[in-house]
């Protein structure tokens, strides 16, 4: 299900991209934010710390705590993933842990 | 014993071989307008309009596949480049025009997915779209920055070496008029795209020539003034093999740079560091071969102000 968040760009819809990925000490959610409109859709990863979240969470559960911290955040993350996957060709990740616990 | 590029005291006759670098360059420059004429430049998104699409897949597949895969969304002309390193199965998909350009990533992910099934799942990472007016209204504007940046250069450094002659603006400004040309045409040739980047380069491209152009010119002024009895053609070989050394060290170093972002830069920065490499030699060349040569054939006959020095 996608969250709809207002940017200065117009309304982004966030939504995961793909199921949920497992490492020992983290969790990474591949988040997709795509314009209402269709116009414009970048993915990013967001690796988080497994003391931050429940064991298993849904990803709409991380999506909507993550929903007001992208919007305050929007035009730097937007500009960091586009910038990865156009130059880099690799995916930009974003962490969260206890040291830039971000919105968790 | 100091290491020396160029010896200090090198006189190569460059104004002596004027007539034949300036018709090279006219054939070069008349080519160059065929080409942008009749075949044109390869423009980007972001001058065409339309969308272009970053998918990656989970495993190998082709561009053949892709186009045969999206065949039911009627994208109209689909283009599909392969991108990234091997490995990595990134593929770019360009189109122009499509009915309904809403949730077209979600569209496309959905229509592959289906088509490839679960063994090689695709990932839309990356969906951009300019609108075809946007993309019109980018193209002109941008046609407007180089005309615009090329006359007010010349202008500029026609009244700043106004008190000389006036033939320095119009030598800088068909020096300049040249440089675009002969990067336009090698980008026709390349096939390379010609998107925002590439403009910028290309303005960074008139910028770097100017650059060069003045350095000559203000050596032309220096020794214009210092020898006044001698022949202006005599000047002017004096002023280039002067600042020769400094024009070699300066621009070698910017080409050895751009060689480098050239091979390794990757495919997004390729066209840039084509344009910027190709100005650079062009730009470099243009000051000594047509700036030189335009100022001599417009003194012909007349004196350079301030000084009794004649045109050959």
């Amino acid at each position: 299900m996608a969250v709809e968040i207002v940017t200065g760009r117009g309304a982004y819809r966030l939504s995961a991209a793909a199921p949920i990925e497992y490492a020992d000490t983290s969790l990474i959610l591949t988040l997709a934010m795509e314009r209402a409109d269709g116009i414009e859709r970048v993915v990013t990863r967001c690796r988080i710390a497994r003391e931050l979240v429940p064991d298993v969470p849904e990803p709409e559960e991380i999506i909507a705590r993550l929903k007001d911290w992208i919007a305050r955040e929007f035009e730097t993350t937007r500009e960091a993933a586009l910038r990865s996957i156009r130059s880099e060709r690799r995916l930009h990740e974003i962490t969260f842990d206890q040291v830039n616990p971000g919105p968790f | 014993m100091s290491l020396q590029l160029i010896p200090p005291d090198i006189d190569v006759d460059f104004v002596g071989k004027r007539y034949f670098f300036v018709a090279l360059s006219t054939l070069i420059n008349l080519a160059a307008i065929f080409l942008l004429a009749f075949v044109g430049l390869n423009y980007g998104v972001d001058f065409a309009g339309g969308s272009v699409v970053q998918i990656r897949f989970d495993k190998p597949t082709t561009g053949d596949q892709i186009r045969h895969a999206l065949a039911s969304l009627q994208l109209g002309e689909i283009t599909v480049q392969d991108f990234g390193a091997k490995g990595q199965n990134q593929f770019l998909v360009r189109f122009e025009k499509v009915k309904s350009i809403g949730s077209v990533g979600t569209r496309i992910e959905g229509a592959l997915n289906e088509n490839y099934g679960s063994s090689n799942q695709a990932h839309v990472l990356r969906v951009e779209t300019v609108g075809a007016k946007v993309g019109h209204d980018l193209r002109v504007d941008g046609f407007l920055a180089v005309a615009v940046a090329t006359i007010f250069m010349g202008t500029y450094i026609a009244w700043q070496f106004a008190r000389v002659s006036w033939s320095f603006g119009a030598g800088a400004v068909i020096a300049l008029i040249h440089d675009v040309l002969v990067v336009s045409g090698a980008l026709v040739l390349s096939r390379l795209e010609f998107d925002l980047t590439t403009l910028a380069a290309l303005l960074t491209v008139i910028g770097y020539s100017v650059h060069d152009t003045i350095i000559v010119s203000d050596r032309i002024r220096e020794d214009a003034a210092k020898r006044r009895r001698e022949p202006l053609e005599s000047i002017m070989n004096r002023a280039i093999n002067e600042t020769l050394s400094r024009t070699i060290l300066t621009s070698g170093t910017a080409l050895t740079v751009l060689a480098a972002l050239l091979a390794l830069g990757g495919p997004i920065l390729r066209p840039a560091a084509f344009t910027l490499f190709i100005g650079i030699i062009t730009g470099t060349y243009s000051s000594i071969y047509i700036a030189a040569p335009v100022v001599l054939f417009w003194e012909r006959g007349h004196r350079i102000k301030g000084t009794a020095a004649r045109a050959a």
